[in-house]
């Protein structure tokens, strides 16, 4: 929608009045529905088919380490995988409750595009739900707490993205200390402290994006003999938890909240409950991305990072400003940053804000996972015109 | 009472192929979910 009511003219595409384009945001929702859907069906016939595994719908609470109650029903167990998630975390909001909110559950489900959204939360699903509900047509406004969007990654691509957002017409405000909320005359009000500054926000709708916690009430844990710290679910490394019966993986051991390494512990803790065979995870190189537009996508450390760890490190940079292929469809914005030992050049890190970013960084991440070095990068043949020779021209960058 | 050799609670992107695997190790599984599968 974006491309299309702000740049068909730049691509020669006739006929498209920009004034008149508009989100059916009940279609878009449906598309999804029937996308989501469709998985769905995929992983129910999945289950049906494996003649091993027993689908039970219903909640299950412990009460022993080897009995669970599903909704009445009891079953005996002899080991336990918890994969239990996260969901949003509760935030002591002074109103908030009654003020009314949407997660980003709620925000998937919208079928009208409201006129205004106040975003609260900086991170991954408070900027690309801001973007995307920007683009849509909403007037947001984005209040972050920390210093800058996205925090724990590197500086200037952060930056580089608030700008870039706020070029798109929503507000930014980071720093911004979320006070109060409550309902207003039209829609909803937030009071946040920014800088010195104590400010009111006026929307029709809140989004909360204040970040995820795992959710343990309710499973009857101390029946089990799980001992959660901080919230989450302490597992070692094997993913074992306290009890020696019961494995845990995913968000809610916290660390690394993604899907991608839920999906990657999953079979570990099945192969160590099952066999026994003790294998570890290994979270040394994750990758993440931010699925804004441009797309931001990292792996390992930062040059901050890096350096405060002791390491000697090179810097190399490549903006896709340069890239032919970038200029081809349109998106000259973002930039890539590589972080190498500055002897070896074994790779630290990787960077990217820009077109595809998510698909570029697995040239960093394969290299990293095999202790790589910009060398590889830099040395080996790039096709052209292509994004990926953008990673290559950071890699001949290093210094 | 049903036994089985293990429980996978939770049917989202962690659990399902945790399942997938212990079934194929040969594990008599049951796997429960209180909402809807593949996770949010």
């Amino acid at each position: 929608m974006h491309l299309v009511q702000h740049r068909a003219a730049e691509f020669g595409v006739r006929g498209v009045d920009p004034q008149a384009v508009r989100m059916n945001l009940g279609a878009a929702v449906a598309r999804k529905d029937t996308i989501v859907s469709g998985i769905h069906q995929g992983i129910y016939q999945a289950l049906e088919y494996n003649q091993a595994i027993t689908f039970i719908h219903g909640h299950a609470e412990f009460t022993s380490p080897h009995d669970l109650r599903v909704d009445g029903r009891q079953l005996q167990v002899e080991k336990v995988i918890l994969a239990i998630g996260a969901r949003p975390a509760p935030v002591p909001i002074d109103g908030l409750e009654q003020a009314g909110y949407l997660t980003n559950k709620e925000a998937l489900r919208l079928t009208e595009v409201p006129a205004s959204m106040i975003v609260i939360g900086g991170g991954y699903v408070g900027v690309e739900f801001a973007q995307m509900y920007a683009r849509f047509g909403t007037q947001v406004t984005l209040l972050g707490r920390a210093p800058r969007l996205m925090r724990k990654e590197e500086p200037e691509l952060s930056e580089l993205l608030a700008e870039i957002l706020r070029a798109e017409g929503i507000t930014v405000h980071t720093g911004a200390e979320v006070l109060r909320a409550g309902r207003a005359v039209e829609g909803r009000f937030v009071e946040a402290r920014v800088g010195d500054e104590r400010q009111r926000f006026e929307a029709e709708v809140l989004l909360l994006a204040a970040g995820r916690t795992a959710r343990l009430d309710g499973l009857g844990l101390e029946q089990a003999g799980v001992e959660p710290a901080g919230g989450y679910i302490q597992a070692d490394e094997q993913l074992r938890t306290t009890a020696p019966n019961i494995w845990s993986l995913g968000d809610a051991n916290g660390g690394l909240m993604f899907t991608h390494r839920a999906t990657y512990d999953g079979p570990i803790a099945a192969l160590n409950a099952v066999k026994d065979l003790g294998r570890s995870v290994d979270y040394r190189v994750v990758p993440r991305a931010v699925f804004t537009e441009p797309t931001l996508a990292s792996v390992g450390l930062t040059e901050a990072e890096a350096r405060a760890r002791g390491h000697e490190v090179k810097v190399g940079v490549a903006r896709f400003a340069h890239s032919g292929r970038a200029k081809a469809i349109g998106q000259t914005e973002g930039m890539i940053k590589l972080v190498a030992r500055a002897g070896s050049g074994e790779l630290l890190g990787g960077h990217i804000l820009g077109p595809h970013a998510d698909i570029l960084i697995h040239e960093v991440v394969v290299a990293m996972y095999d202790r790589g070095t910009s060398q590889s990068l830099a040395r080996s043949i790039h096709i052209h015109p292509t994004l990926s020779e953008v990673v290559k021209a950071a890699a001949k960058a290093l210094r | 009472m049903k036994h089985y050799d293990l429980a996978v609670i939770g049917a989202g992107q962690g659990g399902l192929p945790a399942a997938h695997m212990a079934a194929r190790l040969g594990a008599n599984v049951a796997l429960i979910e209180m909402d809807e599968v593949g996770g949010t």
